[in-house]
């Protein structure tokens, strides 16, 4: 399904010791996943605290997509203590079955995160939405992390009933955005981890023009270029997005080059790294202001800015990118828990554009 | 806080909006006293867990100055050791090192000496050719005290310090003890506000830059059901508790001069006497904060006689004892300390705030060196209820505590009914542990205090009139306690909470310290 782009919010194996599994012949029966809760709770002894900040619901198609998903859900989780209802709903598997999985994870004897899983097969994956609905925790906010295409009904449903809607245009078809920014345009509450990805590109960009003697050309932006890695990808047009929404009459372009990392599915050694630039990441972003021309381009864990035909001379600066945790990406957009991101809609709005207007 | 833009300046159109925070300006960070304790155990690890999570400048450079002869690349050596040791995160990122050493540097030289200061000079410049460090200085006095005067005057001399609105910042921060009392105190920040502007001088107390007790400004003032009940209409009195299992560590010549009122009282505790007294701030800045804290400071009655000191203080010094199932010395015993020493190293106090909000409330505080364990904490005692439906003394009044070191948290302590039992009520906890509670790696105190000091933001360092305000204080206890007439510590044994008297200054009242 995600054609090469990178899985969403994925990142590696996962581990569930001490789950308790549970069967449902027909309906969910909710109080049969409580008191599910409850013994896994005491099975870790009696925990001196549990903190909850938030419902996570998490939406996937298939067991594997979710098994993926897993550690990086369970890292941000520990980072944003939540009730995490993840929902696996795979009509393909023709067989109905309904079965619910659940967990706790203690964070230093706490309970951080309460996990209940519900997986569904065949024509039973109706009743997931309705036995999420039960388990919410009360007054908590409801972000759903959702992993599919950015369409259907019940994407829908999701929009109208969540606080916030966090999905990863990185790791599908750049077109996919026209349809994530129609949904934004009806003020949908939804955030992009491919967004979160281009922050440092964001920051370094604004730094660059913070520079006491390269103040000047902040009037005279004319044009911008990104190039992507292996293919064009919905970072590289969030980017050109973001500045087109910023800067008024910016010509911008688009294009790809190269091949993404070569390592960029290897797994991380003991110390984190920043993740490998993965096929469509932003390789180098370029922006003129007559005579200055703004170069910042990526190499391994470092984004290098140079700035030449500037009458000062040659500038150069850089910033470094953060390591890569699972859920690191995740753990940034649940900073936000209600509402969207102004500058991303925006931004999102002007990658359509040029999508319409065939730039890539 | 990146630059202060022109007034006639076009904003930038790319930062607006961005929730990545910006990273300080590029600068060199000059170390006075590099081969020291300080800087190989907290500041340089700190420096290089900032570097670790790309919050360092873009550009950035750290010169070490100090006696010792070494060549940089040494010097460099020594740091990534250093690191290895003290660092939070470990192992040390080879890469993420590798790229911070390369901005290493290192001037050996006597700060009395004009020739110091020149090759500092000439090292600046080659940071800034090679680093992009653009002129931005950050002067870090990791020294003794008695070097602050000198290092001022020679900074001054050899025009490394540039007054506010030339191009390139100069900073200047200031470890502890700012002063030995008030008039000294007095002395230093006329000397520093000589040399630099209030806006350039960041007075550092590591408290400030800890987690807990900036989370106590977001608890009383990001929450609405605790501040209608902070005051003495429902507080009975307030606990301040900043015990250490340590003792002098081999620092007895520092110990000596200072003791636990200047080393522990006119810093940490009196600062968390502030953030837990203070009114709510107009605004979350520098300025308005530190308002508010001074409003406090100025509150707090002094000790103005003999009697008052002998009735709201208790100084106690240790003899030998047993901490943690181990014997340790005595005071007296301990390298460096003289025989017949009267330098306290425990103090209990009332302290009286005279305010509206806080008038008739008592502050005890206490603080001393080889306590049962390691311990600070802010405890508020909510007055019982006015009457006592399940049975007399069925409950306890509320307490509030908030955990500042170790075990960082809040925890409210209210009654519950026993299940099953007739109304039978029991006193419960609720506890909330700020470090498992949020699962990320909790920065150290000096991250984000040097953090704050590149970025000029001066919430958490205290200013001139503040230091003084506080010096106030301690000032009129030591100037009865260090006269000769003042009766010497009491003792208590290693390993206790103090000498019985500190038992008995609350007992007067009616009170008894927590049980920590």
């Amino acid at each position: 399904m995600s054609d090469g782009y990178g899985e969403p919010i994925s990142a590696g194996a996962s581990q569930h010791s001490g789950e308790l599994t549970l069967r449902f012949d027909q309906a969910i029966d909710l109080g049969r996943i409580d008191a599910a809760l409850q013994q896994a709770r005491d099975r870790g002894g009696p925990a001196p605290e549990s903190v909850t900040t938030l419902n996570l619901v998490a939406i996937y198609f298939t067991a594997a997509q979710y098994e993926r998903a897993s550690p990086a859900l369970e890292a941000a989780g520990t980072l944003h203590p939540c009730r995490l209802i993840a929902l696996i709903a795979d009509a393909m598997i023709e067989q109905e079955s309904l079965s619910a999985s659940v967990s706790v994870v203690r964070s230093g004897g706490a309970v951080t995160m309460e996990r209940i899983v519900l997986s569904a097969t065949g024509r039973s994956v109706r009743h997931l939405e309705s036995a999420m609905m039960g388990l919410l925790r009360p007054d908590l906010p409801m972000v759903v992390v959702w992993g599919g295409r950015p369409l259907g009904d019940l994407l829908q449903r999701v929009v109208d009933s969540a606080d916030r809607i966090i999905t990863d245009s990185g790791a599908r078809p750049p077109n996919y955005l026209a349809e994530t920014a129609a949904l934004l345009a009806k003020g949908a509450p939804i955030g992009d981890l491919a967004w979160a990805r281009i922050f440092p590109w964001q920051s370094l960009a604004a730094e660059t023009l913070d520079v006491p003697n390269l103040r000047e050309h902040r009037g005279n932006l004319r044009k911008a270029r990104v190039v992507c890695a292996g293919a064009v990808g919905a970072e590289g047009l969030l980017l050109l997005g973001w500045m087109q929404s910023r800067i008024k009459r910016l010509e911008v372009s688009i294009s790809a080059e190269g091949a993404p990392d070569e390592d960029a599915q290897a797994q991380q050694g003991p110390i984190p790294r920043a993740a490998p630039m993965g096929l469509g990441h932003v390789r180098l972003l370029e922006f003129t202001a007559p005579p200055a021309t703004f170069t910042l381009h990526r190499e391994k864990s470092l984004l290098l800015a140079q700035v030449k035909g500037d009458d000062d001379g040659h500038c150069a600066h850089r910033v470094r990118l953060p390591p890569a945790v699972p859920g690191g990406l995740l753990a940034v957009e649940l900073k936000i828990l209600a509402g969207r991101d102004e500058l991303y809609a925006q931004a999102a709005q002007a990658a359509a554009r040029l999508l319409r207007e065939g730039n890539p | 806080m990146p630059y202060a833009p022109e007034d006639d300046e076009i904003p930038n159109p790319l930062r607006p909006g961005l929730r990545a925070e910006s990273a300080p300006e590029p600068c060199a960070m000059v170390i006075f006293g590099g081969s020291g304790d300080l800087a190989h155990r907290k500041l340089v690890p700190a420096l290089y867990n900032l570097a670790l999570g790309a919050h360092l400048p873009a550009a950035f450079a750290v010169i070490g100055v100090s006696k010792t002869p070494y060549p940089h690349d040494e010097y460099a050596r020594d740091l990534r050791e250093a690191v290895g040791k003290f660092s939070r995160t470990r192992p040390v990122d080879a890469e993420v090192w590798q790229d911070f050493a390369s901005g290493i540097r290192y001037v050996a030289g006597s700060f009395d000496e004009p020739d110091t200061f020149a090759r500092l000079r000439a090292q600046l410049e080659e940071v800034d050719r090679a680093r992009s460090t653009r002129r931005n200085r950050l002067y870090y006095f990791a020294t003794p005290p008695s070097a602050f005067p000198v290092l001022l005057r020679q900074l001054k001399e050899a025009g490394l310090i540039r007054p506010p609105g030339e191009p390139g910042f100069t900073r200047v921060v200031i470890e502890k003890p700012f002063g030995r009392d008030l008039a000294s105190a007095r002395a230093l920040n006329r000397l520093v506000l000589q040399t630099c502007d209030e806006r350039q001088v960041f007075r550092i107390d590591h408290y400030l830059g800890k987690e807990t007790v900036q989370n106590l400004l977001v608890f009383r003032f990001g929450n609405s059901i605790f501040e209608p009940i902070w005051n003495r209409r429902y507080v009975d009195h307030v606990e301040i508790t900043a015990g250490e299992e340590l003792g002098i560590e081999g620092r007895g010549r520092y110990y000596e001069e200072a003791g636990v009122l200047r080393d522990m009282i006119q810093n940490h505790v009196q600062q968390l006497v502030c953030f837990c007294a203070m009114e709510p701030p107009v605004a979350f800045d520098a300025d308005a904060v530190r308002d508010e804290k001074i409003k406090v400071l100025r509150a707090i009655e002094t000790f103005d006689s003999p009697d008052q000191v002998a009735r709201s203080v208790v100084l106690g010094q240790y003899l030998a004892g047993s901490v943690a199932g181990a014997d340790v010395s005595g005071f007296q015993q301990e390298k460096d300390v003289a025989q017949g020493s009267r330098t306290p190293t425990f103090v209990a106090a009332r302290l009286n705030i005279r305010s509206w909000r806080w008038d008739g409330v008592p502050f005890y505080v206490r603080s001393g060196k080889r306590m049962p364990k390691r311990a600070t904490e802010i405890a508020v005692h909510f007055r019982p209820i006015p009457h006592q439906l399940f049975g007399e003394n069925a409950t306890q009044p509320n307490v509030l505590i908030i955990r500042v070191q170790p075990q960082e948290g809040i925890a409210l302590r209210f009654s519950a009914k026993v299940p099953g039992e007739r109304y039978r009520p029991r006193t419960v906890s609720m506890d909330f542990r700020y470090g498992t509670t949020f699962g990320a790696g909790t920065p150290e105190a000096y991250e984000r205090l040097l953090l704050d000091a590149m970025r000029g933001d001066q919430t958490l360092f205290t200013r001139a009139d503040e230091v003084e305000a506080a010096w106030k204080i301690v000032g009129s206890i030591l100037k009865v306690s260090e006269s000769a007439e003042f009766p010497p510590p009491h003792p208590y044994a290693a390993g206790s909470w103090g000498p019985v008297e500190a038992d008995e200054l609350l007992a007067r009242d009616g009170r008894a310290w927590r049980r920590l």
